[in-house]
Parts: C-alpha cells; sequence; structure tokens
C-alpha cells in the first residue's frame, strides 16, 4: 500500500513534472524565432544557389529534393495532414503513407522550385506564432512578376528547427492537405483508398517529370 | 415545341434531389468524424461536388481557354491597364464598406486611392497611388457581414453554380453587392447595358488569366481539388476578413516579353 508520503512525493513530482519540462523548451522557444530566422535564409539561399547555377534540370532537381528533405519535418507534417485516421492506420498502412506522403511532398516542392530561375528572396519578420512554433515571413520576387509572399512555419524538432508549413499568401499547405485527405479518406474507402489515389499521384508526377 | 413539365413535378424531384443530396452529421458515438464534420461545415456536399464538376466543364471549356486567349492576344501592358481599370471602378464600394465596418483609416486610403488613380492614373488606367502609399485594397458585402457579426464563421459551404466556391454568408453578401454596386445605377439605354455586360465578362477573363498557373498547379497537385478549393476559400476569405491580405499590385512590362508560355 502507499503510504501517505510516497503519495506525496508523487504528487509533488507529478506538480513539478510539467515546470521541469517547460523550463528548458520556454528557455528555447526565445531563440527560436532567430534561429528560425537564419535556419530559413540559409536553406533559401542554398536552393536559389542550386536554381540558379550550373547543371541540368534533373540535377538541380535532385539536389533541391535533398534540401527539402532534410530542412521540412517530413513526418510531424505526415503525421498532422493525416490527423484522427493516423491512429487507426496500422503499422504497415502508416510505413507505406510515410514514404508516399515523403516522396510526393518532395516531388511537389522541388518541381515548383526548379521553375523559380532568377528568383530573389528578403527574410522579414521572424516571430513565435505559438509556444512551439516560430513564423519566418519571406518575399519571393521573380523579374516582371508580383513579389509572392511565403511565410515558412518552424518548430524545433529534436534540437533543431525544422519547416512544419509553408504558408504562401495565407494559405497554409498542410491545413488545405489535411481537408483533402480527410476527403478522400471519407469518400474513397477509407486508408486503403488514400494510399491507392497517393500512389497513383506519384506515378502521375514521376512520368511528367520524365517527359 | 419543348415540353414543358408541370412545376409541381419540378418542385418534388429538386426537393427530393436536395434531401438526398444531404450529408447527415455521422452519430455522437463519433466524436472525432463529428467534430471534422462541424468543421468542414458542408452538408449540402453531393450537391456542391455536382455544381463543382458542372463549373469545371464550363471553365475547362470556356473560360481557361478565353482567359488563354487573352494573354496571348492581348499585350500585357494593355492587360495591365484594363485591370488596374477594372479594379478602380470597385474602389467607391470598397471605401463605403471600409467605412459601415467602421475602419475610418482605410476607407481614407481607399478614398485618396480611387482619387488619384481616377485622375492622374487616367480612368485608373495607371497605379500611381500605389507608390503614394496607397496600395490595392478590396472590400465587398460578405467581409462586411463577417465583420458585423464578429465571427469568421461564414456558415454552411455553397459551390454556386459559374461563379463558383462561396457560403451563405458570401452569398448573401453577393446579392447585396449587386444591387449597391454604385455603377448599377448611373445611365440607361442599350449602350450603357452592354458596357456593364462588357464589364463582367472582362472581369472574369482578367481574374482567371490570373489564375492560370496556381489553379493548374493545384489541379496537379492535389489529390481531391474539391476539398482543396473549399479549404482554400476558407483560408482566403478568413484572411481578406481580418484586412491581413495584401493586394496585388500590377506592373507594366513594356519589353515586350511573353510570359505564361511554356518554355
Amino acid at each position: 500500500m502507499m503510504t501517505r508520503r510516497s503519495a506525496l512525493l508523487l504528487l509533488g513530482t507529478a506538480a513539478a513534472l510539467p515546470a521541469l519540462l517547460a523550463a528548458p523548451r520556454g528557455a528555447a522557444s526565445t531563440d527560436l524565432a532567430a534561429r528560425a530566422g537564419a535556419f530559413i535564409e540559409e536553406r533559401g539561399n542554398q536552393v536559389i544557389g542550386i536554381v540558379n547555377g550550373n547543371g541540368g534540370t534533373d540535377a538541380k532537381r535532385d539536389a533541391v529534393a535533398k534540401v527539402l528533405r532534410e530542412a521540412v519535418d517530413v513526418q510531424g507534417v505526415a503525421q498532422f495532414v493525416l490527423g484522427r485516421h493516423w491512429r487507426t492506420a496500422s503499422e504497415a498502412q502508416r510505413r507505406e503513407y510515410l514514404s508516399l506522403f515523403e516522396e510526393t511532398l518532395v516531388r511537389n516542392l522541388s518541381a515548383r522550385f526548379g521553375e523559380l530561375r532568377g528568383v530573389t528572396f528578403n527574410v522579414g519578420r521572424k516571430q513565435m506564432a505559438s509556444e512551439t512554433e516560430a513564423v519566418v515571413s519571406t518575399t519571393v520576387s521573380r523579374p516582371n512578376n508580383p513579389d509572392v509572399m511565403l511565410d515558412w512555419r518552424v518548430a524545433d524538432v529534436g534540437g533543431a528547427p525544422k519547416i512544419v508549413d509553408v504558408v504562401a499568401e495565407g494559405s497554409s499547405l498542410r491545413i488545405t492537405q489535411r481537408s483533402e485527405y480527410a476527403a478522400v479518406v471519407q469518400r474513397g474507402g477509407g486508408m486503403d483508398g488514400l494510399l491507392r489515389a497517393m500512389r497513383q499521384q506519384l506515378a502521375q508526377l514521376e512520368s511528367q517529370e520524365r517527359r | 415545341m419543348i415540353p414543358r413539365l408541370p412545376l409541381r413535378v419540378v418542385a418534388a424531384v429538386g426537393a427530393l434531389a436536395l434531401v438526398a443530396g444531404c450529408n447527415l452529421p455521422p452519430p455522437a458515438s463519433d466524436p472525432e468524424a463529428r467534430a471534422e464534420y462541424f468543421e468542414t461545415n458542408d452538408p449540402l456536399e453531393p450537391v456542391n461536388r455536382v455544381t463543382h464538376t458542372f463549373n469545371q466543364a464550363v471553365d475547362t471549356m470556356l473560360l481557361r481557354p478565353a482567359a488563354e486567349a487573352y494573354r496571348i492576344f492581348i499585350p500585357q501592358p494593355i492587360r495591365t491597364g484594363l485591370g488596374n481599370f477594372l479594379d478602380n471602378l470597385l474602389l467607391p464600394r470598397t471605401t463605403v464598406y471600409n467605412a459601415l465596418q467602421g475602419n475610418s483609416d482605410r476607407a481614407a486610403d481607399s478614398f485618396s486611392r480611387f482619387a488619384i488613380n481616377s485622375t492622374l492614373g487616367v480612368f485608373g488606367i495607371f497605379d500611381f497611388a500605389s507608390d503614394m502609399g496607397f496600395p490595392p485594397q478590396y472590400e465587398d458585402m460578405g467581409q462586411n457581414l463577417a465583420v458585423w457579426a464578429g465571427t469568421l464563421d461564414g456558415g454552411p459551404y455553397i459551390v454556386l453554380p459559374i461563379l463558383g466556391p462561396s457560403n451563405v454568408r458570401d452569398t448573401t453578401g453577393r446579392i447585396i453587392d449587386f444591387f449597391t454596386d454604385p455603377w448599377q445605377w448611373l445611365g440607361q439605354g442599350d449602350t450603357v447595358e452592354a458596357l456593364r455586360i462588357a464589364r463582367v465578362v472582362a472581369q472574369a477573363i482578367d481574374t482567371r488569366e490570373g489564375l492560370i498557373e496556381p489553379l493548374d498547379a493545384l489541379k496537379a497537385q492535389s489529390l481531391d481539388y474539391y476539398a482543396a478549393i473549399r479549404s482554400l476559400y476558407r483560408q482566403q476569405r478568413d484572411r481578406d476578413i481580418q484586412n491581413q491580405s495584401v493586394g496585388q499590385r500590377r506592373y507594366f512590362d513594356w519589353t515586350g516579353e511573353r510570359q505564361g508560355l511554356p518554355q
């Protein structure tokens, strides 16, 4: 049986636990905005260097894809996008979903970045959007085109800043994708229907790249 | 002769289709699905999807080709000038709506923008106001209603035929907008009527032209285009209501370079 003292101790630890957990995170969050800004600037310059540099389109796309894989919290975004269906998915479904999601995300984004020759970008405001996420605002300029405002949501994942969302002119990629995927799961016969649709889309993206 | 259906039959079939086309909320035993249902707020989804498919067909056959032809055959500076002119026509209403929302600063800005561009900018063709610190603005009755109601919730999602994504609030707003457009009151006669129609058509083509690449990309990348549009519409409207969107300025490009064509 539990003694009075150990019960109190347990209570005490339980009460202190949130504070203990919050302390390092609180300290980290104060400089997360600054770190996120530097991180986006560095990665952005890296991508622009690749896009405007020498080399074939395929090589460039691969190089951009590599940067993205490192910079984006793919697992976190994937889980957010699947939402409540993540918990009910089987282990095999989760594994396939994650790999399909990563491929689609990277291909979609790197295909877009590949088009952006001659872009320049400026890092603007950096601020905390929530307790765990910072927003870095950037302005992407292309010659003869209106500027595009891109906001990058950055979170601390395992001690390193990672991108968790891109907000283009106010439209969040992960929120849009989440409602899309939910619709596919609901209408297209559950998780297997979603995986089928994702496989199909990936095949389509691949055939477009080869053209 | 065209056979005419009795009105009562049409009404009965219509009502039946509407009931059959309703999505009912999931049972209380599945709270998460229920929460999602109310968040999506699209009880008319089956009907909306049919309208969406119809709109897509109209877009593919009519609107997108028209927008592409517009881009190919009309030189860029003329398109910019025409777009500026059309945007300028919306400013008086924006000014009044800003005032009705109790936002006198923005009302003053949009009025100054209208005054400068209508005179210096020759009927709004040139946008000097942007350089003077009066950037583009746009307000409509849907945004007014949201501000007055104090909520971003616009009620169930509705896809309007031809006009596209909307909701209960914004559909109501559109109807009021139609009657409060000041250019609707001025003048009469066939020429004025023709100009009004020309304005609506030009506005539609100009808007679609600006959306060629974004919508193509969205279509290529989305698993469910309908759901993507639905989500994007809500996000965009939320931003418009809170005046967080940055007005897109149009630039003149005199180099004669063709844009947007496949390289």
